[in-house]
């Protein structure tokens, strides 16, 4: 019996011992939804903090040391996303935790970091809350969903002046939060708000709630959406006929170039906020974006961006940090101040965030079938469509 | 010895925490208990009563939902979800059953399924109570370390199974059978099979519902969209069971050793990347085809075969 129990506890000790390795490189596992539906997104992040590291590494690593990169799918599981991290905390004694996508996700990362005082960088979660909760080592690289529709919001302004507007979003948290904002940022404008209505993500007819934002002839209809839904809201609006002065997106599944792949003709003249674009003008964006269509084929998304740059704010603060403890490295994060392809990188506490960076959020227009930059002006790579034709007149 | 071998694998599990394992491993055995109570209560619904159900998540959203609410809007400690998600739940899967057990077969199946679904919707879309889909989110957790969750979890799960085991060699347990077998012939005894498919019902319901409550607590994040899970929840709850073995005792538990543990460890093999879900579908696969009662129901064939050979109907 004894032995049956011995060999029992070994089968389990092997199961979980066989998977660590420790060598003189620094290794980093990046937790991703790498299955599923949000798997399109794992794959931009992926990638880029590949690219990322190759880079770090051709320069000599981080304090001599070469970088190595693991990644963990987490299935945008949040009990799963945990167990990785617990795993990279405990076991592998990993100084920093960068990653996960879903906002679900990273907040169950970022409670257990902050539990087990671990530096936690989110790179591109949109959900408010994550740097909202007084945490001391959560970081956050991209800007909170709140501020997400900002330069979408200077283009309306400017150039719409709408009078109406109708918001659709899908039901999770990034989809809710983003449109509860959105309808925030609306009223103050004096934009009246006709309709709100979630759908269910994944859903793959929206006529019906189309029909209803149709029958209410709104100047803007505004959509958060992932991927998938995206493209066929779009393409459903098409079929309907439905016509408004501007159709408006909230980044995420807008933002990539499978929306217009996915879409084709009927994501002309969408506009979408965004958080990079490969047009803008910081210090090796463009480098970047070249070199990842060069060995993919396609322009990389912001969130490939903003995961490029994490690899590099957290090279920043793992040279500037005295030793590789907890303490420091959240002491050397703070202290951020950098330029990277993502924008300047500054770590503040404002307007209730802690350790939050802001960046300018951009809107962008697909014009023959590209993702142009188009506002703020400043940094345009394109004029502006505006107005844009009725279904009808399109060819 | 047969009749040692819960009390070995209670000391085993006892003692588990004091061997020095990381969190991670820890979380893997909370995860793993926590599913191997939530397979018994399923079991004692679907596995002995025969009533399968599709809908587990309804009551492991409910019973999260309940220590959540408490946390959010009362203000009071999550951790008193776990008394009161045994009487909310209760109440609701005694309703859910007043619709759903009138059904039978594939059609109480579907009927289950549906009210996992509505219960998802509901919960998106009742803002005010719920939060909708910006979920309930715990300020802080009561414990960072691992060994008061597993316990708790272990209580629960011990606590679930004497149950289970005092349930099934008592009266109840026969009448369970006799519905399972024939409905209509256990009805014609004078078996009043609608209560007593409803006791099945509900006392499935409030484990599952104690269960969501743990998890609520332990994870500190619900949403609509993780604790109503159709696939998440409810079909990885009939996996457990049909994996480990439909109406047996040892089968929940060993379910959910294959789904937590090996599924994790399948998935941390670095060099599979995405493809690990493939690998592990076609275990699961193998293991359908080849031992159709399950690990613990085909025990004997295994013994003999060693996993590979004929199979016998």
């Amino acid at each position: 019996m004894r032995k049956a129990i011995t060999s029992a506890l070994f089968t389990v000790l092997f199961a979980f011992g066989a998977m660590f390795a420790y060598a003189e490189d620094l290794n980093l596992t990046i937790p991703l939804p790498l299955t599923g539906t949000q798997a399109k997104f794992g794959e931009i992040q992926k990638r880029s903090y590949e690219i990322a590291a190759a880079e770090i590494n051709a320069k000599g690593g981080i304090k001599g040391k070469t970088l190595v990169l693991k990644f963990e799918d987490s299935g945008a599981k949040p009990e799963v996303a945990r167990g990785i991290v617990e795993k990279l905390i405990d076991v592998q004694k990993q100084p920093i935790i960068i990653g996960e996508y879903t906002s679900a996700c990273a907040k169950a990362v970022a409670a257990v970091s902050e539990e087990r005082k671990t530096p936690y960088m989110v790179v591109v979660s949109g959900a408010d809350d994550i740097t909202q909760q007084n945490y001391k080592y959560v970081f956050r690289l991209n800007s909170p969903n709140a501020n997400y529709a900002d330069g979408l919001l200077g283009f309306m302004q400017a150039v719409v002046k709408p009078k109406t507007m109708a918001i659709l979003h899908e039901s999770s948290d990034f989809g809710t939060s983003g449109a509860d904002e959105m309808a925030k940022h609306a009223e103050a404008l004096g934009i009246k708000v006709l309709l709100k209505e979630k759908y269910e993500k994944g859903a793959v007819d929206f006529k019906p709630v189309l029909t209803k934002v149709k029958s209410l002839r709104p100047d803007v209809v505004y959509m958060v959406s992932y991927v998938m839904d995206a493209a066929l809201l779009m393409r459903q609006i098409k079929e309907l006929r439905l016509d408004a002065n501007l159709f408006a997106g909230g980044a995420a599944g807008f933002a990539i170039p499978e929306f217009v792949d996915n879409a084709k003709d009927a994501s002309e003249y969408v506009v979408t906020s965004t958080l990079w674009s490969p047009q803008v003008k910081y210090k090796g964006s463009k480098e970047y974006a070249e070199k990842y269509k060069k060995m993919y084929g396609d322009y990389p998304s912001y969130h490939g961006a903003a995961a490029y740059a994490a690899l590099f704010v957290a090279k920043d603060a793992l040279e500037r940090a005295k030793a590789w403890t907890p303490e420091d490295i959240r002491a050397a994060m703070k202290a951020t101040k950098m330029q990277t392809a993502f924008g300047n990188v500054q770590f503040v506490d404002k307007n209730g965030y802690q350790n939050q960076n802001f960046i300018p959020t951009l809107a962008l227009q697909v014009i023959k079938g590209n993702h142009e930059t188009i506002w703020p002006k400043t940094m345009a790579s394109a004029k502006y469509l505006y107005p844009m034709p009725k279904w009808r007149q399109r060819k | 010895m047969k009749k040692f071998y819960p009390l070995i694998t209670l000391a085993v599990l006892l003692v588990l925490p004091l061997l020095g394992f990381s969190t991670y491993v820890m979380h893997i055995f909370i995860l793993l208990l926590m599913w191997a109570t939530i397979g018994m209560s399923w079991n004692l619904l679907s596995g002995y009563c025969g009533q399968v159900s599709f809908g587990h998540a309804a009551f492991f959203g409910i019973g999260a939902y309940t220590a959540g609410i408490l946390y959010s809007k009362a203000g009071a400690s999550p951790w008193l979800g776990l008394p009161l998600s045994v009487f909310v739940v209760g109440v609701f899967a005694f309703i859910i059953g007043l619709i759903v057990l009138r059904l039978r077969g594939p059609f109480f199946a579907l009927a289950t399924l549906a009210s996992g679904e509505v219960f998802r919707v509901s919960a998106e879309n009742m803002d005010w109570l719920t939060n909708g889909t910006l979920g309930i989110m715990l300020q802080k957790r009561l414990w960072v370390s691992k060994e008061p969750y597993y316990y708790i979890i272990l209580a629960i799960a011990v606590a679930t199974f004497l149950l289970m085991k005092y349930l099934i060699s008592s009266k109840l347990g026969y009448f369970f059978v006799a519905i399972r077998e024939d409905q209509d012939a256990a009805d014609s005894l004078g078996i009043n099979t609608t209560l007593y498919k409803t006791i099945a019902l509900v006392v499935s319901g409030m484990i599952t519902g104690v269960a969501g409550a743990f998890y609520m607590n332990y994870m500190g994040y619900i949403d609509p969209h993780i604790v109503f899970a159709l696939h998440d929840v409810s079909i990885i709850t009939i996996m457990i069971v049909m994996v480990g073995g439909v109406a047996t005792q040892w089968g929940p538990f060993v379910g959910a050793v294959i789904m937590v543990m090996l599924q994790e460890a399948v998935r941390s093999i670095g060099s599979l990347g995405a493809l690990h879900q493939a690998i592990f579908g076609l275990l699961l696969i193998f293991i359908i085809i080849f031992l159709p009662n399950g690990i613990v129901g085909d025990f004997g064939k295994i013994k003999r075969f060693f996993g590979l050979g004929r199979v016998r109907a």
